[in-house]
């Protein structure tokens, strides 16, 4: 059950700026808030940093050409 | 042996030049969830297709690698858009994209855990109950090292492969992306995943993003095959014997289907040089 508590919170801060922002000023208290199991606070505590933000670059860049053409989102 | 083969991802843009060079393309893969909400009417091309040329089905969407159930309704989907088409096979990533209702709009690497495993696995075995044929499974690309993993990748992957009845999509663009952004070696990785367990190889090219000191590569397929990833495949063409598929993949920034096929061309190359090195698995005769 952990489990997809912590899936749902990695969506929220993937795709939620203002999720994001609260969890990277304070990762602890917004982990415990969503739930996490001891060693998952731990794990999102440290956090890749950097590899989070250019993820949620490339998300947001992919929904603001979203409209200008088909999905771009094949792996 | 002479069963390898060699297609593109079908994209509209494409179309009339795939269709004009049928004859250096064995085998042309559509994306499933561009048909999904389409009439039977809309599907007609697609049906024609396959009659005219193997086709495979590739999802995008399911969210296989997560600990929550996929949803029925999406492998309904999945299920009558292959009992339509009745592709060669079909195929899904090994992510997961929504998590509590938030759609995140991109396949998202899941943590790297036991519990990821036994959802995908659990996934799996859902999905060739309701469409009938296990998917293949592909790896994918990140841009975050997975919060909360416990193994890395080769280990996660090689658990899920072992233990379903999925066989491997190798994307090697996404191996070689995730080998340079987190720092590990690619060929290692080909060598420790089970090698009967590959079947098709995807192909694409990339871009580096981000700022100075914080670089990586990001696979967009917006650009041309690069150099090391021929030879990522000619390492799995010499160790993995039995016949591939080999799809490049090219989803804007069109070049010309010439410099496509050329792709297509050195990809076949890279195979040919793999497949004369090819040694038998440990205890097999040669």
């Amino acid at each position: 059950m952990s489990q997809s508590r912590l899936e749902v919170f990695l969506a929220r801060i993937y795709v939620d700026q203002t999720a994001r922002e609260k969890f990277l000023a304070d990762p602890r208290a917004e982990a415990t808030r969503a739930g996490l199991a001891p060693h998952e606070i731990e794990d999102v505590v440290n956090i890749d940093r950097d590899g989070l933000e250019l993820f949620a670059y490339s998300l947001e860049h992919k929904r603001a050409h979203k409209y200008g053409r088909k999905k771009n989102h094949h792996s | 042996m002479n069963a390898d083969r060699f297609g593109l991802g079908w994209r509209p843009r494409l179309a009339a030049g795939i269709l004009a060079n049928l004859d250096r393309i064995d085998i042309v893969e559509v994306i499933a969830d561009d048909y999904f909400r389409a009439s039977r009417h809309e599907r007609r091309p697609l049906r024609t297709l396959a009659a005219q040329t193997p086709v495979t089905l590739h999802g995008v969407s399911l969210g296989l690698a997560s600990a929550v159930p996929v949803e029925t309704k999406r492998l309904d989907d999945m299920a009558r858009l292959c009992g339509e088409v009745t592709p060669e096979f079909w195929s899904e990533h090994l992510a997961f994209v929504r998590g509590g209702g938030i759609e995140i709009g991109h396949l998202a690497a899941p943590p790297r855990t036991d519990a990821t495993i036994e959802g995908a696995l659990a996934n799996l075995a859902r999905a060739k109950q309701i469409v009938g044929v296990a998917p293949q499974v592909e790896n994918v690309a990140t841009l975050i090292d997975p919060p909360a993993s416990d193994r890395d990748e080769a280990a996660w992957l090689s658990a899920i492969i072992r233990n379903s009845e999925s066989k491997l999509l190798l994307d090697l663009h996404n191996l070689y992306a995730n080998s340079l952004n987190f720092h590990f070696n690619s060929k290692e990785f080909i060598e420790r995943v089970p090698r009967e367990g590959i079947e098709t190889i995807h192909l694409a090219g990339g871009k580096w993003i981000g700022r100075d000191g914080a670089q990586r590569l990001l696979d967009d397929h917006l650009h041309d095959v690069p150099d090391p990833v021929y030879e990522l495949l000619e390492e799995v063409a010499a160790r993995a014997p039995q016949p591939l598929t080999v799809i490049l993949e090219r989803d804007g920034n069109f070049p010309s289907i010439e410099s496509l096929l050329d792709q297509l061309d050195r990809a076949r190359q890279a195979v040919r040089r793999g497949r004369e090195r090819l040694t038998p698995a440990p205890g097999v005769a040669a």
